[in-house]
């Protein structure tokens, strides 16, 4: 399979400020990637380094070429044009007229139900529908490459559900989209690959099952007469500790460790099972150094 | 070409057909204060005075208009342009910013056109000025060279990063830059010591040659010299902040 983005220890600095480090990473042809981390990670800066506004260094290829002024690729950004006397009819119109296979936009209007918006002043729409007719600037384009930069802040809940069906769409059609967010389960469904940025390096780059099993915990918890001694080795285990008299244990696979709890259930009362959300993510990651130390230190003991 | 099209017609409805600030500002505002002070506040009985006053006013009216066109518009277009990452938008087409480019400096010329269509004829059906089509025709030609400078101060100026500091550095040249070269009322009223810096601005150096072309005088060779130096001046000060802008990478809207 082709590589449509290809990033090889791609390093760029704000003045000083270090913002990429060290990233590396490869997307597929026809792949929804999601890129995840938190406000001021980097990601914006990084679809900048790949749309080749911010230099790349050689460090990065797109479409098999280097990022510099390649028109193979749209993108919404985060911030929304809101031009005075400038309707979305006109927008659309000058993007439409910037690329050679542009798609109608009255079709794309239709699609996204927005007919009712195309006569309005861009400076006189909501923040919702500004981000939905940014939307549209990317569809129109009609690249093979379309990068979405927190496509749904301010969306309503209807402008969402087209937006991910349009989103599947072009997955449908063999389009490579990458989309950044701070919600992980609006992404659950649609995301081939995950990339979490995280201190300027792809802290994780895989599935959204791997990304599930590898960061988000269950906890169970019970009371017992047994010492801890009887869990410390048990499947799956992430950390335990004792607070009360309750035990709690972390599981990297809530399943596993309950079918290896199965035996004792006898022994065990006042259980209660707990699955962490995924929003927690990025704490279970920066909890995860020292988790681990803990882990070591008991078993030290 | 397609694009050039589309381009122009973007720009010509967002800067001229629905810029209500252009058609007050610069438009409606200048033929008030013509209206005003050669129809309703006359200060001579002297027909014959009165009729250069007509004539000059109107040259005087048409300058500011286009000052008013540059500082106030243009500068504040190509700033929002920028700041809002629509530059970055149109660099990633296939003409990069080209098109963008050619458009808004045809249409800052159209403007400023307008300016002298509109002035031009409230002066002659208000006052019934009458000047040959050559005048008229070199009055055309003088605008569109005498507003280089002031363009390319609204160009410079428009690297201002905040709007509303924008706004308040375009007042304090705009409105000071038209009473000291005597655009709205004679140079002559004014202390002797902001005569001599009024006409050193290219405000005042152009409304001079429309004033020596409307009263059929010499062309001073002064002016031409005075709109020479201050378009290079300010094309090289225009260039280095370009410059120093894309240095640091701010200049499509993109801060690095
Ligand atoms: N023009 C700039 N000059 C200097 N620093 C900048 C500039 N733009 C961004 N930064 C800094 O670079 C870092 C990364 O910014 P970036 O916008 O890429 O983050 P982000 O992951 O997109 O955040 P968010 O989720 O808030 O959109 C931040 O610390 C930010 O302050
Ligand atoms: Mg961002």
């Amino acid at each position: 399979m082709r590589d449509v983005i290809e990033v090889n220890h791609l390093k760029f600095n704000y003045r000083k400020r270090g913002v990429l480090k060290d990233v590396s990473f490869k997307v597929g042809v026809g792949k929804v990637v999601g890129l995840i981390g938190e406000n001021g990670a980097g990601k914006t800066t990084l679809l900048k380094v790949l749309l080749g506004f911010l230099p790349d260094h050689g460090r990065a290829k797109i479409l098999n070429s280097t990022p510099r002024l390649n028109y193979d690729v749209s993108s919404m950004m985060q911030g929304d044009l809101k031009l005075p006397g400038v309707t979305v009819q006109d927008i659309l119109e000058e993007t439409a007229a910037q690329s050679t296979s542009s798609l109608d936009i009255e079709r794309v209007l239709k699609e996204l139900d927005m007919m009712d918006l195309i006569h309005q002043r861009l400076t006189s729409l909501s923040g919702g529908q500004l981000r939905r007719v940014s939307f549209a600037m990317a569809l129109i384009p009609n690249t093979r490459l379309v990068f979405l930069d927190e496509p749904t802040v301010g969306m309503d809940v209807n402008s969402r559900q087209r937006l991910w069906q349009k989103i599947d769409d072009l997955k449908k059609e063999g389009k490579t989209i990458l989309i950044t967010s701070h919600y992980l389960n609006e992404l659950e469904k649609i995301a081939d690959q995950i990339l979490i940025l995280k201190d300027g390096k792809i802290a994780f780059d895989g599935s959204f099952n791997e990304l599930q099993s590898k960061y988000l915990m269950t906890t169970i918890s019970f009371k017992t007469e047994l010492g801890m001694d009887n869990f410390t080795n048990i499947d799956s285990l992430k950390n335990i500790r004792k607070k009360n008299g309750i035990i709690y244990i972390k599981s990297r696979d809530g399943d596993r460790t309950l079918q290896a709890l199965l035996p004792l259930l006898n022994e065990l009362h006042q259980i209660s099972i707990t699955r962490e959300s995924l929003e927690k993510i990025f704490i279970s990651m920066s909890e995860e150094e020292l988790t681990d130390e803990k882990v070591n230190h008991t078993a030290s003991i | 070409m397609k694009k050039l099209t589309t381009q122009l017609r973007f720009d010509g409805r967002r800067l001229v057909l629905r810029n209500t600030s252009f058609i007050f500002f610069s438009l409606l505002m200048p033929v008030m204060f013509y209206i005003l002070f050669t129809k309703v506040m006359v200060v001579t009985n002297n027909s014959a005075e009165m009729k250069i006053f007509s004539l000059n006013y109107m040259g005087s009216m048409i300058v500011y208009s286009i000052l008013i066109t540059s500082l106030m518009n243009i500068a504040t277009f190509l700033m929002r342009d920028r700041e809002q990452g629509f530059l970055m938008f149109l660099k990633m087409s296939d003409r990069g910013l080209f098109d963008y480019y050619i458009s808004m400096g045809l249409w800052s010329v159209t403007m400023s056109m307008i300016s002298v269509v509109i002035l031009g004829g409230v002066a002659v059906l208000v006052n019934g000025v009458s000047l040959g089509l050559t005048q008229w025709g070199a009055l055309g030609l003088m605008v569109l060279i005498g507003q280089l400078p002031l363009l390319l101060l609204g160009m410079a100026l428009s690297f201002i990063k905040r709007q509303e500091t924008l706004g308040v550095v375009c007042n304090l040249i705009t409105f000071p830059a038209a009473i000291v070269s005597g655009l709205w009322w004679p140079i002559g009223l004014l202390p002797k010591w902001l005569q001599v810096i009024g006409e050193k601005l290219p405000t005042y150096f152009l409304n001079d040659v429309i004033s020596s072309i409307t009263n059929h005088a010499k062309l001073k060779l002064v002016d031409f010299v005075g709109i020479g130096i201050w378009t290079i001046i300010l094309l090289a000060v225009t260039l280095l902040i370009i410059k120093i802008s894309q240095r640091r990478g701010i200049f499509a809207g993109v801060q690095a």
